[in-house]
């Protein structure tokens, strides 16, 4: 396999963007990061876009093929790559894959959503829709009520506690407060977070990500070719891709995401590093206890420590292990078709120093974790420096 | 006829799942018989939901996770407003909710007296 370099990133706003359907969105965030990768005159190989639900949203379908009319990538070979909230990352794999391969040398990866389409009680279903038609959905079970189960679980087993929860939203918030892109750019307090509206108990409303429209896309290439378009390559150093039984409670565990722990592992074992080689992360946190969670399920902290590692401030963009810098879903927005790749642009920018006032110090290599469902398909991605 | 709730037995390893796989999680096997999971469960976790799905009429909703004597887990709707972890339940059929003005059935759980 050859060695794959991100060589350009770009990304829109995130929030209610009104105005700005999702084609308008794809082909910003594509543009900018064709852009930023100096590659405007080149052919491209291969199209991947992330998306999970334009046809249910936006009435639009093949939106990949409508992305390169758009902007003119014809005759790249073009596909819209599903994984549900881990569509994004699914997206950056396979265009990781194509190009590892050898067979795409230029490949756009693009990933977005149009969540405000459509009401928000008709996107609380759609997404619910993820869950097992017969053993979840029928009974009233939503993303927010396993979340909630989960969470349960952890303070039972862990002594997680609410002010856990509202401890991390506070940290993502004022991140996403440094962040231009993000979605929410409103402060966070401890009580503010514990006297918002009770949507799922022990879940609040501050628990939980939300409703965003975005794109977000990336420039791969052979690192070899890298030199060609920019002095700061980030090298893809590994991935991990793993699912787990589709209903919580089948689970070997459910208070265990076993997608993440072999993703995760698979990435390390791929890019021969180890979880403290890593200097910056993002999470899937559509809800706060999937922080926490996935931050020890990664290989980041002991089991039922991560709450721990929160309250010591070592997740804080000052800390030891950053988690979030970029204000997470939880503040910089969930569209879930972006999310993955907005992951990989936010580790980018933070791998090249180009962060601005939310720069984590001098990071080497960047984590993400993006998952599908409700944790039973997760992608990871770990990023190094390649200059 | 009273409804049990079941779960499918793998006929070659033995192994009792919920809900049904076309192949065993354990073996891949593909053939199953319906068992009855029993009528004491065990609740594991719990939420109040009160951001409710289409058909639901009044919050909260309840719903848990159980735990059957076998170890199997089933996830539904919980009869009482004052959930308890380690309280036991039993599979109850009733109305679920509505759907699209259809109105779908189910197991609930409901506490032992």
């Amino acid at each position: 396999m050859r060695d794959v370099a991100i060589i350009g990133c770009g990304m829109t706003k995130f929030g209610r963007l009104e105005g700005k359907d999702l084609m308008d969105l794809l082909a910003e965030a594509s543009l900018r990061a064709i852009d930023d990768a100096g590659a405007g005159e080149r052919d491209f190989d291969s199209v991947y876009v992330g998306n999970m639900m334009a046809g249910e949203l936006v009435h639009q379908t093949a939106i990949a093929s409508a992305l390169v009319d758009r902007i003119n990538l014809i005759p790249a070979g073009a596909e819209r790559v599903e994984n549900g909230p881990a569509s994004g990352a699914s997206a950056v794999k396979n265009g990781f894959l194509a190009v590892a391969s050898g067979a795409s040398d230029l490949v756009l990866v693009a990933g977005g959503e149009k969540m405000t389409a459509v009401d928000t009680d008709v996107i609380g279903d759609l997404v619910s829709t993820m869950t097992h038609p017969t053993a979840e959905y029928v009974h009233g079970v939503t993303l927010p009520a396993m979340a909630a189960m989960l969470t349960r679980l952890y303070m039972e087993r862990y002594g997680v506690t609410e002010r856990h929860l509202a401890m991390v939203a506070v940290k993502n918030h004022a991140n996403a407060l440094k962040n231009p892109y993000a979605h929410l750019h409103r402060e966070c307090t401890i009580e503010g977070a514990m006297n918002s509206i009770m949507i799922a108990d022990p879940l609040r409303l501050y628990y939980a990500c939300p409703i965003s429209d975005g794109a977000a896309a990336v420039v791969l290439c052979p690192l070899e070719k890298a030199k060609e378009f920019t002095d700061k390559p980030v090298r893809i150093a590994g991935f991990g891709h793993a699912s787990d039984v589709q209903t919580l409670q089948e689970r070997e565990d459910p208070a265990v995401l076993k997608s993440v722990q072999l993703a995760s592992q698979q990435a390390f074992k791929m890019a021969k590093l180890e979880p403290n080689d890593i200097g910056v992360v993002e999470t899937h946190d559509a809800f706060e206890i999937l922080e926490i969670v996935q931050s020890e399920d990664a290989g980041f902290f002991e089991k039922g420590k991560g709450h721990l590692a929160v309250e010591k401030g070592v997740t804080a963009l000052d800390g030891e292990l950053p988690i979030n810098p970029s204000g997470g879903l939880k503040a910089k927005g969930h569209p879930v078709g972006a999310t993955g790749v907005a992951q990989i642009v936010e580790l980018v920018w933070q791998l090249r120093g180009e962060a601005g006032e939310r720069q984590v110090k001098d990071p080497k290599r960047g984590f993400a974790c993006n998952f599908g469902g409700f944790g039973n398909n997760t992608v990871i991605h770990i990023l190094e420096r390649g200059w | 006829m009273e409804q049990k709730f079941t779960g499918f037995k793998c006929k070659s390893c033995g192994r009792v799942m919920y809900p049904k796989h076309d192949r065993c999680l354990d073996c891949k096997g593909t053939e199953f018989e319906e068992v009855e999971l029993g009528e004491d469960a065990t609740l594991l976790t719990y939420t109040k939901l009160y951001a409710l799905p289409e058909g639901i009429e009044m919050p909260p909703l309840v719903l848990g996770i159980v735990k059957f004597p076998g170890g199997v887990r089933a996830m539904g709707q919980l009869t009482t407003d004052d959930p308890k972890i380690g309280m036991k339940l039993r599979p109850v059929w009733g109305k679920l909710r509505k759907m699209k003005d259809r109105e779908i059935f189910g197991f609930k759980f409901e506490p032992l007296k």
